[in-house]
């Protein structure tokens, strides 16, 4: 009994694993953006146009690593749409990103629809999806926990590697720096030569970057499909997540781990516990909601933009008295 | 008066420059642009039927337009339409077959109890916006999903029809709203809609209570400093905002289905959304872009039976027009760059 | 790079290290520098000192390369040089310490000294070699600070060594520092004063904006004088006295006349006693202030700006909370009473920042005519808004205030700033308020809408209204005040009779010395 409770426990990490991944993935690209100042609502439809596109290059090209480039190019120029029209014509964030969102979805129904003919679904077609990795010698070390290690697609591996080069990133590199900076003082780095708008677009391309890989996870990675809307509101929790996280990259991880867990866990439910499917596909939203309810007090980068914006003002209202 | 003159004219701008893009798109996927929007404009308008469909997709786009404009007057971004009209949608068909009432009444009190679910499940992301300065635009999304999958749930779980697949009972007779003519389904719930819209401008214009809000909207600072109290002004606004999304539920229910299903309103709330910020947050505005996009929607279903494109070409065109509206700051003079800000401040 | 004493005067011909010729600057209508010389010598401490307005910092950023001026010459070490941007006139050995700090709060002070010029290894950022030499070159300069902290954890003074480490850090012979001690302690100050002494004795140039007198007394070699934008005097410290300075900075050309008036003696309308208050850094930017305003006087606030004005203002609005004290309007204590309320207390508002407090820019002078008031009759009634009695208000009051605007739909941003304040007063002074309480009331307006406001304000005062007046323009209170109150960091200095007042006893106070004081002594 002992032994099967604990392959269940290694099993509901693993499958918590699995299911963080993607969220985190995109979380750690709004992490970019979030640092840069910007509130980037995308990431949705950055990760749908990823998924789709991903599936479209797999499927032309018949290789899985061409499918994933098509996907992060698909988001990358996503992205600089984001950028474009937020950073350079100053539009509102808000309105753009959700924007974005509405053409992801209804662009990649009408293709799908143009390309396939088909509604809802592009399954087969001869997709090809990323494979397992499996780590040399994990078994012979670690047993029945092998699998917590092993045996996962590339993008479980990119995402949590992710995190550790992030913190990295954001402490020892230039960029790294001047994005937070750009992020959190404008006026400071405007002061040493920094240039915002260039800090801003390298902030939202480096976003859509991860963004299209988390998509392509999303349909080449464990199932080799898409379905509409298939990224299914994971981009609006990686915001949730980012505001209480504030783009850090280790709170990202907590917060993604516990959607993952919710996840997991939600899924366990379903399947051993024969609660209604309904309620329980409402957990990560729920989960996500309370956390960003609970979490709300606290400081966000927004407010510092506000305020230096407000500063600003002040001053150029009274540079100029006329 | 030429301001709005010229705000007029460069939503129109942006409009076309959207339409022009869409042609683009529409060559890409191997259509011609052409028979596109003539099939769109045939089936929008094509006859009296077809006008009555254009009408019937209008009112809930409007109804909802008007919510989001109510938010986006008051300063607030309420994304979460599509939940408070799911929410009072099946509101309004539990009363319609569980409480029997007289003919008349029975539907007033399922579109009262329609307008109070839309209210409550706005309230909660509205009272951590006024308390603690939640993001109301993540908030509102998020519970957009949870309102749909508790909607599902209840209709499912609790109260599916017998032998049905998921959909409630149908509503009593007594609680249908009124069809307008023997063709058509279309019903009174567009004379509710537009009078709604009149009445929601007149308020924001007419009303001290309208003014504070708008001002609220416009300059919190200055509202502030005139003795407005700014949180609870907002409270109000988003409530208002959920209130009139959760009547838009209750008037799909009570006047097109006759009962809550799943997928029950396909995006209205976000059309919506997009009509009210073509519209420039004006209800009256909203009359006419959400007709604009009832037209499309409706003829979007004669799109797929004619051409190879599909019918969500026009989701394409509509995020592209609201796309190229905000990019319009640029075409202002420089000095007024912060009136894109201004215009959608949340 | 880092070795910011490597230029000593020995290598150099003696020379002026900075030379500004003809300057002027013009934004709009108004023109900030109208033909200033500026001669800097090498290894001084030179002085720029004027009142609010008279164009130092402008000067300065033009320095600095900020902003580029409209006419004239810059020359660093003899040399005819154009900035086109901060980076330029860094690299020619110019640094700058700015009024507002520029540094980055979740940095640290290792970090902010090096930032734009990191050093990097293999591609990462070296922060041991950082903080090591961010610690060699405090000690070799005797700023000492902690190069790991978070920036957000240092006090104020520590900032702003910060900020000199930073300018040090990247070459610079000649520092620039606006208004140093606007926010620094007396102790702090007396230490900065040492440090920039030591400075010029290793052959680096300080120059220093102020408008305090005794400091720049106390630690410049040159003093030069700004008045409305022109150079008025260029003067070793040592050939002058307090009293030469204020009158060179004061001047008497653009003095107003005096306002006649008749004595009233009225109840007391506003009693604030003991009141405290804290600004955004949670620092105490009000202390222990007590006062009275009767009806029928008019009471000034005096002071150079951020020694408290803007929070006594908002703390008797109801927009900041008190830290301590009362103020009672007719009885009320408005520390404890929302805007709203303090508003139906009799109270009428003309704030500082009219952009953003008094006015909602988009909307029209009806509108803004309105606020405050949408709930009253004849402008609503039974919380209906009557437009047309609104907007005939709003002609009266167009033609009253003499606002030049088409009319009452005219939106208030197209109007110039004179005619956005008469709109901002025209609501405010016809609420049939007891108490006024005007901030800056002709700040960015012209000479003849100064006028105007002026007779309105007397008005208000003849028809018995309790009025503050709070104004940075020291000739403007002397114009309307029946007496005037002096606040210094803070603290109320003391008051002055307005008939009895001259500029040079307020200059004094507002430096923060006691009329008639001899000792250098700063009050804290």
């Amino acid at each position: 009994m002992e032994i099967l409770a604990n392959l269940v426990n290694v099993a509901l990490i693993v499958a918590m694993l699995r299911t963080t991944a993607p969220i985190l993935l995109v979380a750690l690209g709004g992490s970019f953006t979030t640092k840069a100042g910007i509130f980037n609502i995308g990431l949705e439809g950055q990760m749908l146009v990823g998924a789709f596109f991903a599936v479209l290059g797999s499927i032309w090209s018949g290789s899985a690593l061409v499918g994933v480039a098509c996907g992060v190019a698909a988001a990358l120029v996503f992205a600089l749409a984001f950028a474009v029209l937020v950073v350079s014509f100053r539009a509102n964030e808000v309105v753009v990103g959700l924007a974005l969102n509405i053409l992801a979805g209804g662009m990649t129904i009408s293709l799908m629809k143009a390309i396939f003919g088909t509604r809802g679904s592009i399954v087969g077609q001869g997709i090809v999806g990323l494979p397992k990795v499996q780590i040399p010698g994990a078994k012979a070390l670690l047993g029945s926990w092998a699998p917590l290690i092993s045996g996962y697609t590339p993008m479980v591996y990119v995402a949590f590697i992710a995190v550790p080069l992030l913190i990295l990133f954001y402490k020892r590199s230039r960029l790294g720096l001047y994005i937070r900076v750009v992020g959190e003082k404008p006026e400071a780095a405007e002061a040493l030569g920094i240039s915002i708008t260039r800090i801003r677009y390298t902030a939202s391309l480096l976003c859509g970057l991860l963004a299209g890989l988390a998509g392509a996870h999303l349909s080449l990675g464990y199932i080799t499909m898409f379905t509409e809307n298939m990224s299914s509101g994971r981009g609006f929790m990686a915001v949730a997540i980012l505001i209480f996280s504030n783009g850090d990259p280790w709170k990202v991880l907590v917060g993604c781990l516990l959607f993952g867990f919710a996840d997991a866990f939600s899924l366990r439910l379903q399947t051993f516990g024969g609660f209604p499917s309904y309620l329980i596909l409402a957990v990560p939203y729920l989960v996500a909601l309370a956390a960003l309810f609970a979490l709300s007090y606290r400081g966000r980068p927004k407010i510092i933009r506000e305020t230096a914006e407000t500063m600003r003002r002040l001053l150029s209202a009274d540079k100029n008295p006329a | 008066m030429s301001d709005r003159l010229r705000a007029f004219y460069g939503q129109a701008i942006a409009v076309l420059l959207a339409l022009a893009i869409g042609a683009v798109i529409i060559v890409l996927v191997d259509e011609s642009p052409v028979k596109v929007f003539m099939t769109l404009l045939r089936g929008a308008f094509g006859d009296q039927t077809k006008i009555a469909g254009t009408l019937l997709q209008t009112t809930p786009i409007l109804i909802c337009g008007v919510a989001a404009c109510v938010g986006l007057r008051g300063g607030m971004f309420n994304v979460g339409i599509e939940g408070q009209l799911f929410l009072g949608g099946f509101a309004a068909a539990l009363v319609g077959f569980a409480l029997p009432l007289p003919p008349g009444l029975h539907m007033i009190v399922a579109l009262i109890v329609a307008v109070l679910a839309g209210a409550a499940w706005v309230s909660i992301p509205a009272y951590f916006r006024t308390r603690y300065n939640t993001n109301e635009v993540v908030s509102t999304i998020l519970s957009n999903y949870v309102a749909v999958l508790l909607t599902s749930y209840f209709t499912i779980f609790l109260f599916k029809r017998p032998g049905g697949w998921s959909e409630t009972p149908p509503i009593l007779p007594s609680a249908y709203l009124p069809e307008l003519f023997s063709f058509s389904r279309l019903n009174w719930g567009l004379v509710v809609g537009l009078v709604l819209a009149v009445v929601v401008a007149w308020l924001f214009r007419h009303t001290a209570r309208g003014y504070s809000a708008s001002m609220v909207g416009s300059a919190p600072k200055f509202a502030e400093y005139g003795g407005i109290d700014v949180k609870r002004q907002g409270f109000i606004v988003l409530l208002a905002s959920g209130a009139i999304g959760g009547l838009a539920g209750g008037v799909e229910t009570l006047g097109v289905h006759h009962r809550f299903m799943e997928g029950f309103a396909p995006g209205f709330g976000f059309d919506g959304l997009i009509a009210a910020l073509l519209a420039n947050g004006s209800p009256i505005g909203t009359i006419f872009t959400a007709l604009f996009f009832g037209a499309l929607r409706s003829g979007s279903l004669l799109l797929e039976v004619d051409t190879n494109a599909s019918r969500e070409i026009i989701t394409v065109i509509q995020a592209l027009i609201i796309l190229s509206v905000s990019a319009q700051v640029l075409m202002k003079r420089r000095g007024d760059s912060t009136a894109g800000e201004r215009r959608w401040k949340f | 790079m880092s070795n910011a004493f490597s230029t000593t005067t020995a290598d150099r011909p003696a020379e002026n290290a900075v030379e500004l010729v003809g300057i002027t600057k013009r934004f709009g209508a108004f023109t900030a520098n109208e033909n200033v010389n500026l001669t800097v010598r090498r290894g001084e401490i030179h002085a720029i000192i004027g009142e609010n307005g008279a164009g130092k910092t402008t000067l300065m950023n033009i320095l600095f390369g900020l902003l580029q001026p409209d006419e004239g010459k810059i020359r660093i070490d003899g040399q005819d040089v154009v900035f086109g941007d901060p980076a330029a006139a860094i690299s020619a050995g110019l640094g700058m310490v700015h009024q507002h700090f520029k540094l980055v709060p979740s940095l640290s002070v290792a970090e902010n000294i090096f930032l734009g010029m990191e050093i990097v290894n293999n591609g990462l950022i070296d922060h041991a070699a950082q903080i090591e030499k961010t610690r060699e070159l405090s000690e070799r300069v005797g700023l000492k600070v902690d190069p790991t902290e978070r920036v957000s954890l240092v006090s104020v003074g520590i900032e702003q060594r910060i900020e000199i480490l930073k300018v040090l850090v990247r070459g610079a012979r000649t520092i620039i520092l606006d208004e140093p001690t606007a926010v620094l302690t007396p102790q702090e100050s007396r230490e900065l004063f040492q440090t920039l002494r030591r400075f010029v004795a290793d052959g680096m140039t300080v120059i220093f904006i102020s408008h305090h007198l005794e400091e720049v007394m106390e630690v410049s070699d040159t003093v030069t004088v700004l008045r409305n934008g022109k150079h008025v005097a260029t003067r070793p410290t040592a050939e002058l006295t307090k009293a030469d300075l204020v009158r060179m900075m004061v001047g008497r050309d653009v003095s107003f006349d005096r306002r006649p008036r008749e004595a009233t003696h009225g109840k007391v309308v506003l009693d604030v006693r003991n009141l405290w208050a804290r600004d955004e850094r949670r620092l105490p930017a009000l202390r222990d202030v007590s006062f009275t305003v009767r009806a029928g006087e008019i009471v000034g606030i005096a002071g150079v700006a951020g020694n408290g004005q803007t929070e006594l203002a908002e703390v008797l609005a109801g927009l900041r909370p008190a830290s301590h004290g009362e103020a009672f309007l007719n009885g009320r204590d408005l520390t404890r009473l929302s805007p709203a309320a303090i508003r139906k207390t009799g109270f009428a508002h003309v704030p500082g920042d009219r952009m953003i407090r008094g006015v909602d820019g988009g909307a029209s002078i009806s509108s803004n005519l309105l606020m405050g008031r949408q709930y009253r009759a004849p402008w609503s009634r039974g919380g209906l808004l009557d437009w047309k009695a609104t907007d005939r208000d709003a002609e009266a009051m167009i033609k009253r205030f003499d606002i030049r605007a088409r009319g009452p739909h005219d939106t208030v941003k197209r109007l110039s700033g004179g005619n956005i304040q008469k709109v901002v007063l025209a609501r405010e002074f016809t609420n049939d308020a007891d108490f006024l309480l005007i901030d800056q009331p002709t700040r960015g307006v012209d000479i003849g809408a100064q006028e105007a406001i002026h007779s309105e304000i007397m008005s208000q005062r003849a028809a018995g209204r309790a009025v503050l007046v709070i104004s940075v323009q020291l000739d403007e209170l002397l114009t309307l005040a029946d007496r005037i109150l002096v606040l210094f960091n803070g603290h109320l200095m003391g008051e002055v009779d307005g008939n009895e007042a001259d500029d040079e006893t307020i200059g004094m106070m507002m430096a923060g010395l006691q009329p008639g004081e001899k000792e250098r002594e700063l009050v804290s």
